[in-house]
């Protein structure tokens, strides 16, 4: 069984077709990277896979599951995470606090404990007990994925999380993400660093104009033509 | 006839409240802060003219200019004060913001409290006696005056906003602040400039409201819900639809007041606006919320 | 890092227990007009910790609080009459259950939406609850209710105590230590962010609101029986929620004692304006301006200013460095 399986989701607004139909699945365990330029669905589609956004059609179903439709929450409660383009934090809470948030609708057992154990990961002792509005940029998003990691989601989507994030804090996030995955964790991520999508990404999805492209691994994609022209913008001949 | 009369008197009102919550709505689209001391300017604007009456020996609505150019400096004082708590780092701008100008609203009534207690005031003006009988109808020329009023000053409002440099700034912050800002906007001082205009243009339409209405201090949060009414209806940034919602706001209080009490105006107004709010959760104005 | 915390930990349990000890002892020692006093301390400061409750935890401004404590006398009153003869305490539930309802009536449609939505919902309720108070006769219109005379300032104070002690209890509880209190601050701050972690919002704000709507209406209802006499201007005026407003921001928005300081220093600021001044409109503008400076000038409120409060390096590290060119105060 799939770990995400989108079938035909269409999302219009207004006029503008932001979503033509987008079919594609995810397999437990996998890492598949989102890529396609700008305006062309990458966070509408996000949105419409964690309930900000209601689909005009399609279906969304996690782990078998058909969640299409449901509240932002239900779905997070039935196993998915997500961080935020920009990084959206309790910034009036402090770093541990964030952490516990994660926790209040999921396993509040050994909160402190696993609260512990996500800081020390993400190395954010010397932060742990600052307001989260005081953090770097960085360490906003390394917050930001603890906090999804405290949920211990099936499926987590990530969007642009190593975006302006200093190269040291960019290995400690993508070793995170790696033995997450080998713990069991799926992930899909949108992702504009074509080197990093490369680094850890199993498969990729090209996105233009709110359809899917392309599909394959980063070889396959990036010696595609159509794929070069869509997304680098370079006519490849 | 006598529904007719009904309706045609209402919306002579109605054109004072769109005039109104045309202001209101943009100045609440640039600062991101509704005002919540509207119902204050509407009630201010109508005593300037009752303290022009009582110690002037001239109509008071000759003097509309005055009021107007008086509360736009008074705007223009308190924009930046607004702009500058919405704007700033401490926890829950938005929640500052409104609490900002529900203290202006405050300090408005008490002040006229204390001015001049809780009795009852109207603007008297030469018109106050005139009416005019259009085939069988009469129109009361304070009305008539009113609805004139409020049709220049929209039109004027409408004028600047769309055919003014300093509109297209005011369009483009109530847009995006960030946008505005980048293309070189002076997002401060464009907030300043509508909340001064919007100011003036409301304490203007108050005082010919006066004339219409009896005012006491106490009425204000009466009017702030009016012109929330109409701005909810209407949706945000939509002309026409301020147009629409504010001329149906003055039938339908038209309608309660004769076929039923002028008592009930608030609790009607206030059942619609529920209403609707219940019917379309996420409002008219798909801005995303903030407070 | 943990020593200060401690030290700061027993030094404000000795400072509640002081005060825990005086409040239970007052009784015995202070004479009848501090007594009375002290229990109209103890109303505001209850009043301000149900409105912290909506506005400094959930994030919505509230201006129909009063509507509540209305609710809570008329609902005492008017089943304490000859006619119907309740026990006073079987009234209390009977206010906070009908505010409670009214609150979810307001708050369902409102609190999905923006907070400029609610506080104009919430105004115009408290409007309407007086236009309905003032017009039908199961509440006296203007004229107003007359409870049975129980003269006994010590049993009220007590009521008051126990209520708004109660009602401190059950939030700092609620609040500042349990799940509760985390989604409440998650939803205020990030709303998007909260629903992502699984936080059902429109259900954690209501909550919070009914919460809030509750504490008035029981407040309310002991006030009615202790005065004996209520009227609409007397139990729903506007000017007891611009009070509260400005109880709450001088205080503190949003921290668990602020109701405490603001509500104290208020009240008592208020008798001595009466005292000085007589009873005047003058008062409204002084409240309205009290709110304007609070906002501008101390947006965290006295507690802030409390030595060694997170608040106060908070505005230091943040607001400091811009300082020169905004605020140069706080």
């Amino acid at each position: 069984m799939d770990a995400l399986a989108i079938e035909d989701v269409r999302k219009s607004f207004g006029g503008v077709q932001a979503l033509q139909g987008i079919t594609f699945s995810v397999a437990p365990q996998e890492i598949v990277g989102v890529i396609g330029p700008n305006g062309s669905g990458k966070s509408t589609l996000f949105n419409v896979l964690t309930g900000a956004l209601k689909p005009d059609s399609g279906r969304v179903l996690l782990n078998g599951k058909d969640i299409t439709r449901w509240p932002a929450y239900r779905i997070a409660r039935s196993g998915l995470g997500r961080t935020f383009q920009i990084p959206a934090l309790f910034e009036n809470m402090t770093v541990l606090e964030n952490l516990l948030t994660a926790s209040v609708e999921h396993n509040w057992d050994g909160v402190h404990e696993r609260a512990s154990a996500v800081i020390e990961l993400l190395e954010l002792q010397r932060v742990a007990a600052e307001p989260a509005r005081s953090l770097s940029g960085g360490q906003q998003r390394l917050l930001e994925l603890g906090r999804v990691l405290m949920r211990e989601p099936d499926l987590v989507l990530l969007d642009e999380v190593a975006a302006g994030v200093h190269p040291n804090l960019r290995k400690l996030m993508l070793d995170v993400i790696r033995a997450k995955r080998e713990a069991g964790t799926t992930f899909l991520v949108i992702e504009h660093d074509m080197e990093l999508t490369g680094e850890i990404c199993d498969r990729i999805i090209v996105m233009d104009a709110g359809e899917v492209v392309a599909k394959g691994t980063f070889e396959e994609i990036s010696s595609d033509a159509h794929v070069m022209e869509a997304y680098l913008g370079v006519s490849v001949e | 006839m006598e529904l007719f009369a009904s309706i045609v008197g209402g919306l002579l009102i109605g054109g004072l409240y769109v005039a109104i919550s045309l202001g209101f709505s943009v100045a609440f689209g640039v600062l991101d802060v509704v005002d919540l001391a509207v119902g204050m300017w509407v009630v201010m604007g109508a005593y300037a003219a009752v303290v022009v009456q009582d110690w002037l020996d001239v109509d008071p609505l000759l003097l509309l200019p005055l009021y107007f150019l008086f509360f736009a400096l008074v705007g223009a004082v308190l924009a930046p004060l607004i702009y500058r708590v919405r704007n700033n780092r401490y926890a829950m701008p938005a929640l500052m913001g409104l609490a900002l100008t529900f203290g202006f609203a405050t300090i408005f009534r008490g002040s006229l409290l204390t001015g001049f207690g809780y009795t009852p005031r109207t603007v008297r003006t030469g018109l106050a006696n005139t009416s005019w009988n259009i085939f069988g109808l009469v129109l009361p020329a304070e009305r008539v005056a009113g609805f004139l009023t409020a049709a220049v000053l929209t039109l004027a409002f409408a004028w600047f906003l769309y055919f003014t440099r300093s509109g297209l700034a005011v369009r483009a912050v109530a847009q995006s602040k960030e946008n505005a800002g980048l293309m070189g906007v002076d997002v401060k001082r464009t907030s300043t400039l509508i909340y001064a205009l919007y100011t003036g243009l409301t304490a203007m339409c108050g005082a010919v409201m006066g004339a219409i209405y009896a005012m006491t201090p106490e009425l204000g949060p009466r009017y702030t819900l009016f012109a929330f009414f109409v701005v909810v209806l209407a949706g945000l940034g939509s002309i026409w639809g301020v147009l629409v919602t504010g001329l149906l706001l003055g039938v339908l209080q038209s309608l309660v007041s004769t076929f039923w009490s002028a008592d009930y105006t608030l609790l009607v107004v206030f059942l619609s606006l529920f209403v609707v709010l219940l019917l379309l959760p996420n409002g008219i104005g798909n801005r995303r919320s903030v407070a | 890092m943990s020593a200060p915390i401690r030290r700061r930990k027993t030094s404000s349990l000795i400072v509640l227990g002081i005060v825990a000890l005086a409040l239970l002892t007052m009784p015995f020692w202070a004479g009848s007009y501090n007594l009375r006093l002290a229990t109209n301390v103890l109303l505001w400061v209850g009043l301000a910790l149900s409105w912290n409750v909506v506005c400094g935890y959930a994030g919505y401004i509230s201006f129909g609080h009063i509507a509540f404590f209305g609710i809570g006398a008329y609902v005492t009153a008017i089943l304490m009459q000859p006619g119907v003869g309740w026990n006073f305490f079987a009234t209390l539930p009977v206010g906070a259950v009908v505010a409670a309802v009214i609150a979810l009536a307001v708050g369902f449609p409102t609190l999905r939406l923006r907070g400029a939505y609610f506080a104009i919902a919430t105004w115009a309720m408290a409007e309407g609850v007086r236009e309905l108070a003032t017009v039908a006769s199961i509440t006296g219109g203007s004229g107003g209710l007359v409870l049975p005379v129980k003269s006994d300032d010590t049993f009220f104070y007590w009521c008051m105590l126990a209520a708004t002690a109660g009602a401190y209890l059950v939030c700092f509880l609620l609040l500042e230590r349990s799940r509760f209190g985390y989604k409440v601050k998650a939803v205020r701050d990030n709303e998007p962010a909260a629903r992502a972690q699984g936080i059902n919002a429109n259900l954690v704000k209501n909550q919070a609101f009914i919460l809030s709507a509750v504490i008035p209406a029981v407040l309310g209802g002991i006030n009615a029986y202790w005065i004996t006499f209520i009227n609409p201007d007397s139990s729903l005026n506007t000017i007891l929620t611009d009070q509260l407003v400005v109880m709450v921001l001088v205080g503190g928005l949003g921290h668990i004692w602020g109701p405490v300081i603001g509500g104290t220093v208020l009240y008592l600021a208020q008798q001595q304006f009466v005292v000085l001044f007589g009873d005047s409109t003058a008062y409204i503008v002084l409240v309205g301006a009290l709110v304007v400076l609070v906002v501008l000038f101390l947006p965290d409120g006295l507690v802030s200013l409390l030595p060694g409060s997170r608040r106060l390096n908070l505005i230091r590290r943040f607001i400091r460095p811009r300082a020169t060119t905004t605020t140069g105060s706080s």
